[in-house]
């Protein structure tokens, strides 16, 4: 096929900005997706999350900026790029009065890499009932639906807003299986949009963090959890919260003789940092931290300093 | 398939570092021996749903400790514990040993307690 197999990046985006009237819903987003990642793109309700999957999907124009997929730009996507696109979205029209068994049918001649025996699999694996009309089916077997038909063509790219929003544990974990079953196959790249991180705990391994429009954070999990520890420090005497304080500490708090800090570039040496900092310091212990209390931390940090 | 260890997450600790653990944790107990074949990168991904790539590196890490061993053709098995990884072993002990010490002390737990704690464990996991 063409040179985009070697591409690095399964999306990017540059400047990508998008108004509706004087509302400023995706301002300057300038982001890369890493081909072979399950990107989590994260942001409160109202970051403007979904606004920039519609433009990524060429279902929005941007405003400014542009945005490629496969190296194509989205506004040219075409068929040809949407048979290796699944894209599954919780305001997607559906066909709701078709039977699981008639979606499909309906969808299958429309990808020349429709996997039956995939499609059987997953629909063993996510016990949809093949003769029931979408519209009759739960949140949880929608979504299942939705995905199956967004997966049976074994796309080479996932983009999926809010798909884990509403559903049980069963059926998150369901649909996670599912996900991953994807990522067997030789080209692969999953985009989820989430506001809750704990949907992607363990399962992504890229973050983007977007508030108000705006991208806050990109980066891989290895990356964040090497330089984020969460430290303890046993402090003789009772001084209080060093004055100078590097603003690599996040959050810092002091309570009886333990002050408590998310250091967020720990490295070698940073431990004599710290001693030099808070001449006083006992016992010193550096934790690493789960994605959860690193985007905990990262929230509340911009949220002081708003 | 089932694994052939015990996995519950828990909040706040990296993914990697749990699995590991419990990893290590079912080879000192025995619930998974020497010569046994470990789980795959993608039955380990499928099974706790994690990300692939966090499944590879959770199996690269125990190679390197010598923990597991790859075997051409037949896949990756439960190493031996070799000896080099014995020193590997004594330093983690070490740290470990310090925590349970400072834990103690701060709880004013008397040697004996934290002898007496330990013994039950050992014996729990059957060493």
């Amino acid at each position: 096929m063409s040179a985009d197999q070697d591409r690095i990046h399964s999306i990017e985006t540059e400047g990508l900005t998008r108004s509706f009237g004087r509302t400023e819903a995706v301002i300057d987003l300038t982001l890369a997706v890493p081909r072979g990642s399950i990107f989590a793109f994260l942001g409160p309700n109202g970051a403007g999350k979904t606004t920039t999957i519609k433009m990524l999907m060429n279902i929005l124009r941007p405003s400014a900026g542009k945005a490629t997929v496969f190296g194509v730009d989205s506004s040219r996507l075409g068929p040809e790029e949407f048979r290796q696109i699944g894209y599954v979205s919780e305001n997607q029209d559906t066909i709701d009065w078709m039977t699981v068994e008639q979606l499909i049918a309906y969808c299958k001649p429309m990808y020349p890499t429709w996997d039956d025996a995939l499609c059987g699999s997953l629909l063993r694996q996510f016990d949809l009932p093949p003769d029931q009309k979408i519209k009759n089916l739960s949140r949880g077997m929608r979504m299942k639906a939705m995905l199956l038909s967004s997966l049976a063509y074994r796309p080479r790219l996932l983009v999926l807003d809010e798909p884990f929003t509403g559903l049980d544990a069963l059926v998150r974990d369901e649909l996670v299986r599912g996900i991953l079953e994807l990522t067997q196959q030789e080209q692969w790249t999953v985009f989820i949009s989430s506001h809750d991180v704990d949907e992607l705990e363990g399962l992504a391994d890229w973050i983007a963090v977007v508030n108000k429009g705006r991208l806050q954070l990109s980066e891989s999990l290895a990356s964040l959890q090497s330089r984020f520890r969460s430290v303890q420090v046993v402090v003789e005497g009772d001084e209080g919260l060093p004055p100078a304080r590097p603003a690599e500490w996040m959050l810092p708090e002091k309570a009886g003789h333990t002050l408590r800090f998310v250091h967020s570039r720990y490295r070698e040496g940073s431990e004599d940092q710290i001693r030099a900092m808070v001449p006083q310091s006992g016992r010193i212990t550096a934790h690493p931290m789960s994605l959860r209390s690193i985007f905990v931390a990262l929230a509340r940090t911009y949220r002081i300093s708003e | 398939m089932m694994l052939p260890f015990e996995m519950q997450f828990r909040a706040g600790i990296p993914v990697h570092q749990q699995v590991v653990y419990a990893v290590k944790k079912a080879i000192v107990s025995r619930q998974i021996q020497p010569g046994d074949s470990f789980p795959s990168v993608r039955q380990l991904s499928q099974e706790l749903k994690i990300n692939p790539n966090t499944a590879h590196k959770i199996v690269g890490t125990l190679i390197n400790e010598g923990l597991l061993e790859v075997r051409p053709g037949i896949g990756t098995i439960v190493g031996k514990a070799p000896a080099a990884t014995r020193i590997q072993r004594s330093m983690l002990l070490k740290q470990e040993a310090e925590h349970l010490v400072v834990e103690a002390r701060n709880l004013a737990l008397e040697l004996e307690d934290v002898l007496d704690a330990i013994r039950k464990h050992w014996n729990h996991l059957g060493g």
